[in-house]
């Protein structure tokens, strides 16, 4: 009889023992959700990081008084320089005006306000007192540029070259760039990166035992057949070969309710999330990881049937 | 050696052996030793057995008669002698040649094993399966097979519904149809009434006479009876004795008995 009669001889079989099979299959899409959502919360975590700290972020200021129309033709450079993120730009007026809505006072009651109302005067009026400084604006022209890091690169002679590159931008005066923000992301970038496999190898591990165990517990159903087959002369493959089907759909048909489980899973964690002051939009897994955690779980169910299959 | 004295009625079982007569022994066991549980089960037992012979394996409950069947078809190696069935050497036998050892020689148990949710005609196809024999092949040999045993009708019943004698015809259906040089039979009548353990004793004979080597454990005197001209091989406690035990020292079947339709 030749494999592929042995395999759907397998799977054909599972039927006679729905119960056992049942069981197993519950098993597997349990183990395997539980590996999904630590998937899922690893990858949201590092979403999350990713956006908010795994840029590298230049503040660029001017000389004071530099020309605005050649300011202006670099900063449209800039935002088509590659792996660009964003770009925030202020000219000189522009930055004043941050400065006095920065500084004015959101109500009275303000600690500025406060003040300045001891001294007969308003939070409006403190805007006022800068606009004076219009014609003789001290502000440089600045931009805030983010980056992302090409993947394939070390962020900090990366981010040295980069500062370099823009230091010698013509008219620029200073660059700024905090790499201890770079530092904190990079650092649990390689931290992800380093636990992604051991974790990746447990939870093989956990599933391979469980999947295992579970089948060899589903194999006791099926010790006659097993024993009858011995005793009629068929060699360890006729045996193993319909179990090693038998493992390999349940590890299949286990992950991808698992993945079903997963997502029903991330579609409430997302409405109950997104909500002041978290305002976390749980993603689902991409489509590699989904497809990895089925792959991994069918390898792992039939590699473990193979195991509890021998004699 | 110790074999038994054959009786003027063995000419169809000795010109079964000229049928098939070959140089080699079908089962040859030199001083063998067999340890089960931490207690010696066999000891120094030699028997030989000419193919194409029927040999009983007598003795009282707890003598050793499955153990030394379980020796023959290697599910138990023993610790110590020689021992050969079927041209395989049992003291050399791995686990990949078991499969060899299984495909020349044949068992059948008190318990029938058969398969309760599979019907008749895949109890019986499965050894044939197990071989590679094509499915034309298999259709034509398992339906002559439930012909000459009387089991046309209940060809697609599942196991589970037949009768024990029913069953047992199923397994002894299943052994035959893989022409096998030796048949193993343990107790096959212990859950039978009378009438279908001599049922089946006929079909034994007659499996016999076409040239398979029987070898069968019993503890049921009228058995034997029903077979006279076969060999009797007495087992006491792992010992193999002289000569057959009167009827003082055996121990009657009192086990319950199943009817069956046949």
């Amino acid at each position: 009889m030749s494999t592929t009669k042995l395999f759907l001889r397998g799977v054909a079989d599972m039927r006679r023992f729905p119960l056992p099979q049942l069981c197993t299959l519950l098993t597997v899409c349990m183990v395997a959700l539980l590996a999904g959502t630590g998937l899922l919360i690893l990858h949201n975590v590092q979403s999350e990081v990713l956006r908010t700290q795994g840029q590298a972020r230049f503040q660029i200021y001017w000389k004071v008084g530099a020309d605005l129309t050649a300011v202006e033709a670099q900063w449209t450079d800039l935002k088509r320089a590659p792996g660009i993120a964003e770009v925030s730009t202020f000219t000189p007026r522009a930055a004043l005006s941050e400065l006095m809505r920065g500084l004015a006072p959101k109500n009275s009651g303000g600690g500025l306000a406060a003040s300045n109302g001891a001294n007969g005067t308003s939070g409006a009026s403190v805007g006022e007192d800068f606009a004076w400084l219009e014609g003789e604006n001290p502000l440089p022209a600045t931009a805030l540029v983010s980056f992302n890091i090409p993947p394939d690169e070390q962020p900090e002679p990366w981010m040295g070259r980069m500062y370099a590159r823009l230091k010698g931008l013509e008219g620029v005066e200073q660059v700024t760039y905090n790499p201890t923000q770079l530092t904190l992301a990079t650092g649990w970038i390689a931290l992800v990166q380093k636990a992604a496999w051991p974790a990746l190898g447990f939870f093989a591990l956990v599933v391979g035992l469980v999947v295992g165990n579970t089948l060899k517990l589903m194999m006791l159903a099926r010790r006659d057949e097993v024993e009858i087959l011995s005793l009629v002369g068929a060699r360890p493959w006729f045996i193993r070969a319909p179990l090693f089907a038998n493992g390999v759909v349940q590890g299949l048909c286990g992950s991808v309710l698992s993945l079903f489980c997963l997502k029903f899973l991330q579609t409430w964690l997302r409405s109950v999330l997104d909500v002041p002051p978290l305002f976390l939009k749980v993603e689902f897994l991409p489509l590699w990881q989904s497809v990895a955690l089925v792959l991994c779980t069918t390898c792992v169910a039939g590699l473990a049937s193979l195991i509890a299959a021998r004699k | 050696m110790q074999r038994a004295k054959s009786s003027p009625g063995a000419a169809p079982f000795q010109s079964a052996i000229n049928w098939r007569k070959q140089t080699k022994r079908m089962v040859h066991l030199e001083h063998v030793n067999c340890i089960l549980g931490g207690a010696q089960a066999l000891k120094d037992v030699t028997l030989h057995v000419e193919r194409g012979e029927f040999v009983f394996l007598t003795g009282p409950s707890g003598a050793g008669k499955t153990t030394l069947l379980r020796v023959l078809y290697g599910d138990l190696k023993p610790k110590s002698g020689a021992a050969d069935v079927a041209g395989v050497d049992l003291m050399r036998l791995r686990g990949a040649q078991l499969p060899e050892l299984r495909r020349k020689v044949a068992v059948v148990f008190q318990d029938f094993k058969v398969l309760p949710e599979r019907t008749v005609f895949e109890n019986i196809a499965i050894a044939l399966e197990v071989r590679g024999v094509s499915s034309v092949s298999i259709d034509k040999r398992v339906r002559a097979v439930i012909r000459a045993l009387d089991l046309e009708e209940r060809s697609y019943a599942r196991c589970g519904e037949l009768s024990g004698g029913e069953q047992q015809r199923v397994a002894i259906a299943r052994s035959m149809v893989v022409n096998p040089e030796l048949i193993l039979a343990d107790e096959p009548t212990g859950n039978l009434d009378s009438d279908l353990s001599r049922h089946l004793i006929e079909l034994f004979k007659q499996f016999n006479t076409y040239g398979t080597t029987i070898i069968m454990a019993t503890h049921n005197r009228e058995v034997l009876s029903w077979a006279p001209e076969a060999r009797q091989v007495h087992l006491v406690r792992g010992v193999i004795t002289e000569a057959p035990p009167s009827a003082a020292g055996w121990v009657l079947d009192t086990k319950p008995i199943i009817g069956g339709r046949a």
